[in-house]
């Protein structure tokens, strides 16, 4: 919504808080002014439910626009779950809620005593099991790919006997919480199960969200404030699907990581501890080694001696966060916004991968000025606040995290990378010195989950620029002749996981494949990775007999560095026009591989 | 009935009317998109801007301007201001 004019933002913030059908339609209405480019990608969704979701379409659909996203729902008749997911996707979405509740889902829990306490209860809630199992097998059968998105089942609102419901391992808290158990399950089995947390959502709201009269009259059980915050909520769990969350946090030191001026205080006089208010600045702390730990890399902004800084790291014995936590530390007296731009280029990311968070009104404000691509978390000097916003940001959202993602912070990929800019004169030993293997896959279920963060994050190098969801990149698989492939890579320091790949697939000639995709991730640049995944599908190619490599770059804002590498690879370059540069190989001749690289190739299932 | 308070407000944005369409003539019967749909999100609407909650009899009474008005000043709601 940020990127929206102020017209419409205030249209969708008054929609928002006044949770007015009126408003609402009237901030879609605005919307629908835009063009499609400020509207962002087009989403389509669709929603099963076990109770009424169409009063509350024009909320959920508002929320979905602000993401920003041209979503377009498509909502199933009630109740028809199965019959739905039963039949093959012809427009597959690009993602599937299902919502179910207790009332229709397992009413028997809600009159224990009628319905055969307590072993028919447990036989009911067994048969929901497996009612969530099949729903879930069929919907990968007939639309692999498609995100799906379960609903949990929240605890209801109107029910009586609220106290024996929780003495009984049949009662209905344990089988809400065993359905629930099952739900996670599926999600944590299976990377295309997603959990939307409905049960979660509606112990944070409490009761306000719900409505019983509204419930009873059309099976619709939310009240408008309830209606809104419930579309908010899945629009922010979908959000990931197209927003990628953000790769860096820079963050200022004084009255941030700990309390007091340590240019002033000294290091004695600064707060930080288990008690108020050092506790609010530990938390902070905790925080941000918690978003390090798992991937998003913490920079240092701070206006100070670096000395004395150094000191608090080094005698501060209550300091959660280490020196060598932050991957970039720029502790100097430049500008915020310079220093910012310098610590993005070091760690070969945009500025626009970074949120910022700064006690100092003047810094935030300069920094929204000259970098307005860097999301400004906080507002005003409050440490509270400062640990609030860390709390309730979605700017580092994902769906999953990766072994990837937990591995970024090593310090040493960002020294790497540095080593190799220093290391330009003896480039070769230095490579070799790295002892470098890497493993060719092909593409398949063990690492899809990677290949698509990597097709929805990765900007420098990175021929084409096609987001590719799992859908698409499933449909490419089923391609006879495709050749999808990723590259792993494992050096001295020890397991960097999956850092390029490269998606093939036939083309109209025959004899001929198209590179729709080839990336590498921007912390294995500069040693030569991007050749031996190259080398790795040529020689592939060869083997299949394969005549001719068609492909493209196509240039956006961020991948600039990657502009010359077809040429460098040996390819032609046919045509060219403003946005792109068509290449060709013809015939195919085999690329070597760089001599610094040990190489294994390992097939995988399909 | 006073044609610029707050509920006829929100009833001619809720049903895109012209805004001096007269209290009068905000009727289920001359309102074609006044449908069952409609009804639920406009209780939604009632509910949460006035907060008012409905009794069982009045909600099968909603069905104009003024009968919406008389359910709200019997739950003592003013429809003035804002």
């Amino acid at each position: 919504m940020r990127r929206f004019p102020d017209v419409q933002k205030n249209a969708v913030v008054q929609a928002f808080e006044s949770a007015s059908l009126s408003k609402i339609r009237r901030a879609l209405r605005l919307l629908d002014e835009l063009d499609p480019e400020q509207r962002g990608p087009r989403l389509d969704v669709e929603l099963l439910s076990t109770y009424n979701l169409e009063p509350i379409l024009p909320a959920i659909q508002l929320a979905l626009d602000c993401i920003p996203s041209r979503a377009n729902l498509r909502l199933a008749p009630l109740d028809v779950i199965e019959a739905q997911v039963s039949q093959e996707s012809k427009e597959p979405a690009h993602a599937r809620i299902i919502l179910w509740r207790i009332e229709e889902a397992l009413p028997d829990l809600l009159y224990p005593f009628t319905n055969g306490f307590p072993e028919q209860l447990v036989a009911s809630v067994d048969q929901f099991l497996e009612r969530v199992e099949r729903v879930v097998s069929l919907h990968q059968k007939n639309a692999h790919g498609v995100p799906l998105f379960l609903s949990t089942i929240a605890l209801p609102v109107n029910f009586s006997n609220v106290v024996f419901a929780a003495q009984h391992c049949a009662g209905l808290f344990a089988s809400v919480g065993r359905t629930n158990q099952k739900i996670h399950q599926l999600a944590t089995r299976d990377g295309g199960v997603h959990v939307l947390d409905v049960a979660g959502w509606a112990a944070f709201e409490g009761k306000s969200h719900a409505d019983a009269t509204l419930d009873l009259m059309a099976r619709q059980p939310l009240s408008a404030k309830g209606q809104v915050a419930l579309a908010l909520f899945i629009a922010r769990c979908l959000r990931p699907l197209i927003v990628p969350g953000r790769k860096g946090l820079a963050v200022d030191l004084d009255n941030t990581l700990w309390g007091g001026v340590v240019g002033e205080d000294g290091v004695a006089g600064l707060k930080l501890g288990h008690d108020f208010p050092g506790n609010v600045h530990m938390r902070i702390q905790r925080e941000l080694l918690e978003l390090r730990n798992r991937g998003v890399l913490l920079v240092v902004l701070s206006k100070n001696n670096e000395p004395d800084v150094r000191q608090v790291f080094d005698s501060l014995p209550e300091m959660l966060l280490k020196w060598e936590d932050f991957a970039v530390r720029k502790i100097n007296w430049n500008h915020k916004h310079e220093n910012l731009r310098e610590a993005a280029r070091e760690l070969g990311l945009g500025v626009d991968s970074f949120a910022f968070v700064d006690d100092s009104d003047y810094e935030r404000e300069q920094m929204r000025q000259y970098l307005p691509e860097v999301l400004i978390l906080n507002e005003g000097s409050d440490p509270l606040q400062t640990l609030r916003s860390l709390w309730e940001t979605d700017a580092f959202d994902s769906l999953a995290v990766s072994v990837e993602d937990r591995l970024r912070y090593r310090d040493y990929t960002v020294r790497a990378v540095r080593d190799v800019e220093a290391h330009q004169d003896d480039l070769e030993a230095f490579l070799k010195s790295l002892e470098m293997e890497a493993t060719i896959e092909e593409i398949g279920p063990s690492n899809m989950e990677r290949v698509v963060t990597m097709l929805g994050k990765t900007n420098q190098f990175n021929l084409t620029t096609r987001r590719h969801g799992r859908g698409q990149v499933q449909a490419m698989l089923e391609l006879p002749g495709s050749i999808l492939l990723t590259l792993r890579l494992r050096d001295k320091f020890g397991e960097q996981g999956i850092v390029a790949l490269s998606l093939a697939v036939p083309s109209n000639d025959s004899n001929a494949l198209q590179i729709d995709s080839f990336l590498v991730s921007c912390r294995a640049l500069g040693r030569g990775v991007e050749d031996a995944l190259w080398s790795a599908m040529v020689s592939r190619a060869l083997a299949q007999g394969v005549r001719k490599l068609d492909a493209e770059y196509r240039a956006t804002a961020k991948n600039a560095l990657a502009a010359k590498f077809y040429d460098k690879v040996g390819l032609q370059s046919v045509a060219r026009d403003s946005s792109a540069v068509q290449y060709r190989l013809e015939p195919i001749e085999a690329h070597p591989s760089p001599s610094w690289i040990v190489v294994h190739n390992r097939s995988n299932e399909r | 009935m006073n044609d610029s308070d707050q509920l006829h407000q929100l009833l001619v944005d809720f049903f895109d009317l012209p805004a001096d369409t007269p209290s009068k003539q905000i009727t289920q019967q001359a309102i074609g998109s006044w449908d069952s749909l409609a009804m639920v999100q406009l209780i939604a609407d009632l509910q949460g801007t006035f907060r008012a909650e409905f009794d069982l009899d009045e909600i099968e009474r909603l069905r104009s301007y003024d009968e919406i008005s008389h359910a709200l000043s019997r739950k003592g709601v003013s429809l003035k201001g804002q």
